[in-house]
């Protein structure tokens, strides 16, 4: 009897639990800000090449259609790797990202030692059923010389956060 | 043997029953010891808000006061808050009659939102609006600024719940039916 009545115990407390998380929902504290779940950052790889890298959080995902790249000096349109494809109700079939992506940016004339900015724009999920906006994040990096050595990534600047 | 065995789980899930129950009631309780002019008070930006409607109509969600209000921010970029809003359409005509009302804030442009509005019947108004109104749901708990978020008042406006995601269904119900 007493092993029931803990049992008891145990059962109510996983109900009351249980209660709790069911209305919190995708509400999840773990949820990552935009710009933490869809971290972006690029290099200079040479004088007329910038390498553009999404890192994505474990269980969030970008969608490739909505991937678009721009630069001063500007950079010619880049060919986007194959994604996953993905069947949503009302999208249809959709190639999404997950992990990370690299794209290459070609520059449309080479600047050798010189700055260039690059804007990504993106829009992604988590798959606890949340959607974020769009978000474009901009990195300035400098390009190597020619015959260098490729540049070191920079990140584009996370939004302080009271988490932080 | 077994049947000794098993009983235990049965209290248990007897028990569990019991405190799910007390758990509903007692947030219930927990709800309304909040005084009204609180949560009146954490509302007022909400049901200040005011945006052109699909068609280009300025609204303001307060018109909807007194009326159980339920304001869903959306996207037609958004598969999840897509998915959920047929589930919308279908309590708004179920419950609309006694006084719910569905509102939209769609964090898009208004053609996207006209043609998605046709194409699932919606039937409830919706506003559209920008990141301004993604700023918004923030001071409501929207910590992260992604959607589907969506707010209950009930008929004094007071905030019942805030949920980032989707909303389960059997909880909006049986939550529409307390506050109808």
């Amino acid at each position: 009897m007493v092993r029931s009545t803990a049992r008891s115990c145990v059962a109510a407390a996983l109900a009351l639990l249980a209660l709790g998380a069911g209305t919190v929902g995708a509400d999840d504290p773990k949820l990552l800000p935009n710009d933490r779940a869809f971290a972006f950052s690029a290099r200079g790889v040479d004088e007329r090449t910038v390498e553009a890298r999404f890192v994505i959080a474990e269980g969030y995902y970008l969608y490739r259609d909505k991937l678009r790249f721009t630069a001063e000096p500007a950079v010619a349109l880049p060919a986007l790797p194959p994604g996953k494809i993905k069947e949503d109700q009302f999208f249809g079939k959709v190639e999404t990202y997950r992990n990370q992506i690299v794209v290459t940016l070609p520059l449309e004339a080479a600047a050798p030692g010189k700055p260039v900015t690059v804007h990504a724009e993106s829009q992604g999920c988590a798959d606890l059923g949340v959607c974020y906006p769009p978000q474009v994040q901009n990195v300035t990096l400098t390009l190597p010389l020619a015959g260098g050595r490729p540049g070191m990534p920079v990140e584009a600047p996370q939004k302080k956060s009271w988490l932080q | 043997m077994r049947g000794w065995r098993r009983s235990p789980w049965f209290f248990g899930a007897l028990a569990g029953a019991i405190a799910l129950a007390a758990g509903i009631l007692w947030r219930q309780l927990a709800v309304d010891s909040t005084s009204t002019t609180d949560r009146a008070a954490n509302s007022a930006p909400l049901l200040a808000l005011t945006l052109p409607d699909a068609t280009g109509e300025q609204e303001t969600l307060g018109q909807w006061k007194g009326k159980v209000l339920i304001v869903n921010f959306w996207a037609t970029w958004c598969e999840p808050c897509k998915e959920e809003m047929p589930r919308f359409i279908k309590l708004q005509d179920e419950f609309g009659p006694k006084g719910l009302q569905f509102v939209g804030v769609a964090i898009d442009q208004p053609e996207k939102v006209r043609a998605f509005a046709k194409d699932i019947g919606l039937n409830y108004p919706t506003l559209v609006g920008g990141y301004g109104a993604i700023e918004l749901s923030k001071t409501l708990g929207n910590r992260v600024g992604a959607l589907p978020f969506t707010v209950v008042l009930d008929r004094a406006g007071g905030v019942v719940l805030t949920q980032l995601g989707p909303v389960k269904d059997a909880q909006l119900q049986s939550m529409i039916r307390q506050l109808i």
